[in-house]
């Protein structure tokens, strides 16, 4: 065991760089999100209000944006989740010799740069990409179907992008299931299906709420999938903030958008392990 | 009327045969122990029962049932396994409840049978609780509730008391007998512990590398040991190594390599062959003094109390050593080393088997 005080310096080195660099910066952000913004020069000096947070909730654009980025983040959680756990399903309990296999072929595409990833997505959703192209020379429709620069873009996108992370947080879930546990439900009558129901399902709960929190939370806060696949017009939370900051200098805007944001990732994050801890009596 | 039986059930894992050809018949209501060191298949042949593990060969009855190739929920049986195995994330109350939801039991039944279920193990009051609020103990006691609260036709346990420290482990044992005789189900009890085997059933079946070795009553399988393996597996034995003199009906004398004789009543090997001779702990009786004319003599090494025994290692005359237990009361249990004693061995308690190898 190591010593509480000896515990302390070990994390010393980490947290200094954090408070200094990650902390500091973000307290500095706060008395910045209650001043007001002065077209042209940015901070208009002396003034403090709460307009920043108050528009957030009443401004219909905001609004807007703000239910765009919790449903993606929704949409594309539980994306992952559907399409990774068969996969994480077989990845823990298929043939020994498949698993390094196919662990290499989830985390494959994450060797590759996230612009370039993305920018194989607009090859392939623009209205004369691949998909388009292919789906007219069939004679399945007449006109492009409209896969980007909309929801259906971006949820393609950072579903891909962000499957690995899920699918890697499962397979380690389902592994600890005890295969015990699974028997017993068995000898005591439930089907292959009950079992998996009543038993495996919920006791990969953890690795469902870590995996969901991880993508959920990385979703939300994406800039380059979503300023690519989205395009400038076609914003949420992650690219308004940018372009508070960076297009309009407006820092105190972009300040509180910040804050709520991150408020709102807590708030997800709280209720749905809740949620799950009830459902899986973990609680 | 037989409630479990097996014919010929075998299982192989490629060219690996875990287990041969192994048949008996369970009756009604009996307490059978497969009883062996790992690795002899007896956690297999449970869970082939179980329908867990798909025999190679062979077919398994439960009453009249031929059962062989029902998946395990098919086959009403209540399973005990070493590791618990509770359902972590339900309730006490919800893991017994379990079995009985699967048959269509509900409402005031169900909270009766499950009362019923958890009072038989003394843990009526613990309902609500989760499994991780349990100790041990208590943990394998809900495992048990679990596994009978359904009325199984075959109860199953798979080494269910290695998990549990020593003291526990000696009152779950008359615990679990008591609870197996009061509802009168049929028991197969996996172990390679051989004092829980022969002091909870009724029938004991030995096993060793994946074959039946005897199968019969705790007092036959101790006093009358069917194979060499037997006789070197049960009680505490001494083995020493050493050739068969002659031959007479069933037993014979035998010749130790040190050149001392000994009486024996069990010998599995012609004269003249090399043989393992096993020789009881228990079954040496030490005096003090200087030999009588048919005892061996020799002298007191070590002395190791523990508790009710007591156990001597006695070097014999010509070098070799013998492992003596007595009990650690009464005018031998207080020799010291370097005591001259002489040693009465009873021939029906010394066996000897064809040579290391050959025997299991």
């Amino acid at each position: 065991m190591i010593a509480p005080r000896h515990g302390l310096m070990l994390l010393a080195p980490l947290a200094l760089v954090l408070a200094g660099f990650f902390l500091l910066p973000v307290l500095m952000m706060l008395p910045t999100s209650f001043r007001e913004y002065a077209p042209g020069t940015g901070i208009a000096p002396g003034v403090w209000t709460l307009e920043n947070y108050t528009r957030i909730v009443t401004d219909d654009y905001y609004r807007e944006v703000i239910w765009r980025t919790l449903g993606l983040g929704l949409f594309v959680t539980l994306a992952c989740l559907l399409l990774g756990y068969p996969l994480a399903f077989l990845i823990a309990r298929g043939p020994e010799r498949w698993r390094v296999p196919l662990i290499l072929l989830v985390i494959f595409p994450m060797m590759l740069n996230l612009v370039v990833r993305s920018f194989g997505w607009i090859a392939l959703l623009s209205n004369r990409g691949l998909v388009n192209n292919l789906l007219i020379q069939l004679g399945l429709i007449a006109t492009p179907l409209k896969l980007m620069f909309n929801l259906t873009g971006l949820m393609i996108g950072l579903t891909h992008i962000y499957l690995p992370f899920m699918v890697l947080m499962l397979v380690a879930a389902i592994r600890n299931v005890p295969r015990d546990v699974e028997a017993a439900a068995a000898t005591l009558g439930s089907s292959r299906l009950h079992v998996f129901a009543a038993v495996t399902l919920p006791l990969s709960a953890p690795g469902i709420l870590a995996g969901s929190i991880l993508v959920f939370v990385l979703t939300i806060s994406a800039l380059v999938t979503p300023r690519m696949l989205g395009g400038p017009t076609y914003k949420v939370m992650a690219t308004l903030i940018y372009d508070e900051y960076m297009q309009l200098l407006d820092w105190p805007s972009g300040s509180a958008l910040s804050f709520a944001l991150t408020a709102m990732a807590i708030g997800v994050i709280w209720l749905s392990s809740r949620l799950t801890k009830r459902w899986a009596g973990m609680a | 009327m037989s409630a479990l039986s097996f014919e010929r059930l075998g299982k192989s894992y490629g060219e690996a045969e875990v287990v041969r050809e192994v048949s008996l018949t369970i009756a009604e209501g009996e307490f059978v122990s497969l009883l062996g060191p790992s690795g002899c298949g007896k956690t297999t042949i449970l869970r082939m029962v179980a329908g867990l593990v798909a025999p190679s060969r062979g077919r398994i009855l439960i009453g009249s049932d031929d059962v062989t190739s029902l998946p395990p929920n098919k086959r009403g049986l209540g399973l005990v396994f070493q590791s618990y195995a509770l359902f972590p994330h339900l309730t006490v109350f919800e893991n017994v409840a379990f079995g009985l939801r699967r048959r269509k039991v509900s409402g005031a039944e169900l909270d009766l049978r499950v009362k019923e279920a958890l009072a038989r193990v003394r843990l009526d009051a613990y309902g609500e609780r989760f499994p991780r609020q349990l100790s041990g103990g208590q943990q394998q006691r809900v495992a048990i509730a679990r596994a009978i609260a359904p009325q199984p036709r075959v109860l199953l346990f798979d080494e269910p008391l290695s998990n549990l420290d020593a003291q526990l482990r000696d009152e779950m044992q008359i615990e679990l007998k008591r609870l197996q005789r009061g509802l009168g189900i049929t028991t197969l009890f996996v172990t390679h512990d051989q004092g829980e085997a022969l002091s909870m059933s009724d029938r004991v079946c030995v096993m060793a590398k994946g074959v039946m070795q005897q199968f019969a009553t705790p007092e036959d399988i101790y006093h009358r040991p069917a194979t060499g393996f037997v006789a070197s597996f049960i009680g505490r034995p001494n083995r020493l190594s050493g050739v068969v003199a002659t031959r007479d009906g069933q037993g014979g004398s035998l010749r130790l390599g040190s050149g001392l004789t000994l009486q024996a009543a069990h010998i599995d090997a012609a004269a003249g062959a090399k043989v393992d001779v096993v020789i009881r702990q228990e079954a040496i009786r030490l005096r003090r003094g200087q030999p009588e004319p048919d005892a061996i003599a020799g002298t007191v090494a070590l002395r190791s109390f523990s508790g009710a025994r007591v156990q001597y290692v006695v070097k014999l005359t010509d070098g070799v050593e013998l492992i003596a237990e007595t009990p650690s009361s009464g005018p031998d249990s207080a020799l010291d080393p370097g005591t001259p004693v002489s040693l009465v061995i009873d021939a029906g308690s010394i066996f000897a088997m064809a040579s290391e190898g050959a025997a299991a």
